[in-house]
């Protein structure tokens, strides 16, 4: 049965992706957390009878806009935290004593810290695999829950208030010029305006 | 293309020669970085999300600068609000299907019927590795984050609606008492 094929290759796939990566099972499932998140948001958008056509051509956009913002914020950050930190470890760069002494053993203390060197390539990998393979894990869940953290509480925030802005300005500005123009929000105050963007980019609902 | 690419990871080699080399020796702080990859899941990590979101996010709306008191005020209430409820449904959500696929991913046997191996992967000879420990994670939260697009409208938005009205009431009586 073809559906029950997929799933069965759906299941391999996610243990031989994330069985000895739950730092990357963190990021990949926080970016598909961030985009059903979105989907959720932009649907009640969509599906919602009470607002107006016209105001849904404006809210639309501005919805799938403002996901794109978290999406990519939390991506970039924290899977760059997550590859630094990676890369750290796989490099020798960041270290335990039994990992060290490991590396001394093999005389490739001259490559620690260069790009290419990657401990897991040494031929011998397998007698200090027990010691490495649990700090990175640690490292790694530790870099992207760090990276989670600045990225979803500090610098998505201050990013979306500022696009928020920025959004407002645009609109209030296009008021000026021409109110015909405008087709929504429609008959409303700028403090009305403003106050209506604080509320809705006050943080949006994540799963 | 390949230019590029040299000039990327010529950059990102100088950043690396910039940090100074680091060798873990205490034996607390290499069980904490263990138990970090062992058992941070993404339910723990939710947790860690929400309570550190209460230290800055209600911050950042307090000093929004663009809006009136009044307003940045019931904008703090609803941050609050969104985060207590999305944290707890987050957290417990997440939890309660990461522990049905355990149950749901048991190696096949005799004495096991069919339907507690409906998750288990194929060719799978030991359930107790940290690889199967981190795949029923993976699953359970892929899971989780599907069941949590309907819980988010059914009980995270009137959650934050009912904890943001009692949040705003709380604060008008404190004025009215002022």
């Amino acid at each position: 049965m073809p559906s029950s094929n997929l799933f069965s290759k759906f299941k391999t796939t996610l243990y031989k992706n994330y069985g000895e990566n739950p730092g990357n099972m963190l990021v990949h499932t926080g970016v598909l957390g961030w985009i059903l998140s979105s989907l959720a948001q932009v649907s009640a958008v969509v599906f919602n009878d009470k607002i107006p056509k016209e105001q849904k051509s404006f809210l639309i956009p501005q919805e799938i806009a403002d996901a794109a913002v978290n999406i990519i914020s939390f991506y970039l950050i924290t899977s760059s935290f997550k590859k630094l930190a990676s890369k750290l470890v796989s490099t020798g760069k960041l270290t335990t004593k039994p990992i060290k002494e490991f590396l001394n053993k093999n005389k490739v203390t001259d490559k620690i810290g260069n790009y290419d060197f990657n401990i897991e390539n040494l031929p011998n990998f397998k007698d200090i695999k027990g010691e490495y393979k649990p700090f990175k894990n640690g490292i790694d869940v530790i870099a992207s829950t760090i990276g989670s953290i600045i990225s979803c509480n500090i610098i998505t925030p201050v990013v979306r208030n500022q696009y928020a802005s920025k959004k407002q300005k645009q609109a209030l500005a296009r008021m000026n010029v021409n109110t015909q123009q405008l087709k929504s929000p429609r008959g409303i105050s700028i403090e009305d305006y403003q106050k209506m963007a604080s509320m809705k980019h006050s943080g949006s609902l994540k799963i | 293309m390949s230019s590029l690419r040299t000039y990327a990871i010529k950059t990102y080699q100088n950043f690396l020669n910039i940090l100074p080399n680091a060798e873990y020796s205490n034996s607390s702080g290499i069980k904490l970085v263990h138990d970090a990859g062992e058992k941070i899941s993404s339910a723990e990590q939710r947790l860690i999300l929400g309570a550190t979101a209460l230290m800055s996010q209600p911050f950042i709306d307090a000093h929004n600068r663009n809006v009136d008191e009044n307003t940045r005020r019931v904008s703090v209430a609803r941050t609050i609000a969104k985060i207590v409820a999305g944290t707890f449904t987050g957290f417990f959500i997440r939890k309660g299907c990461i522990k049905a696929i355990k149950a749901f991913s048991q190696l096949p046997g005799p004495k096991v019927p069919k339907y507690k191996t409906i998750f288990t992967p194929k060719d799978i000879t030991k359930i107790n590795s940290d690889e199967f420990i981190q795949y029923r994670n993976a699953m359970g939260t892929i899971v989780a984050l599907i069941v949590m697009m309907f819980t988010n409208f059914a009980i995270d938005a009137p959650l934050t609606k009912f904890l943001t009205n009692k949040l705003v009431k709380k604060q008008e009586d404190k004025n009215a008492v002022k």
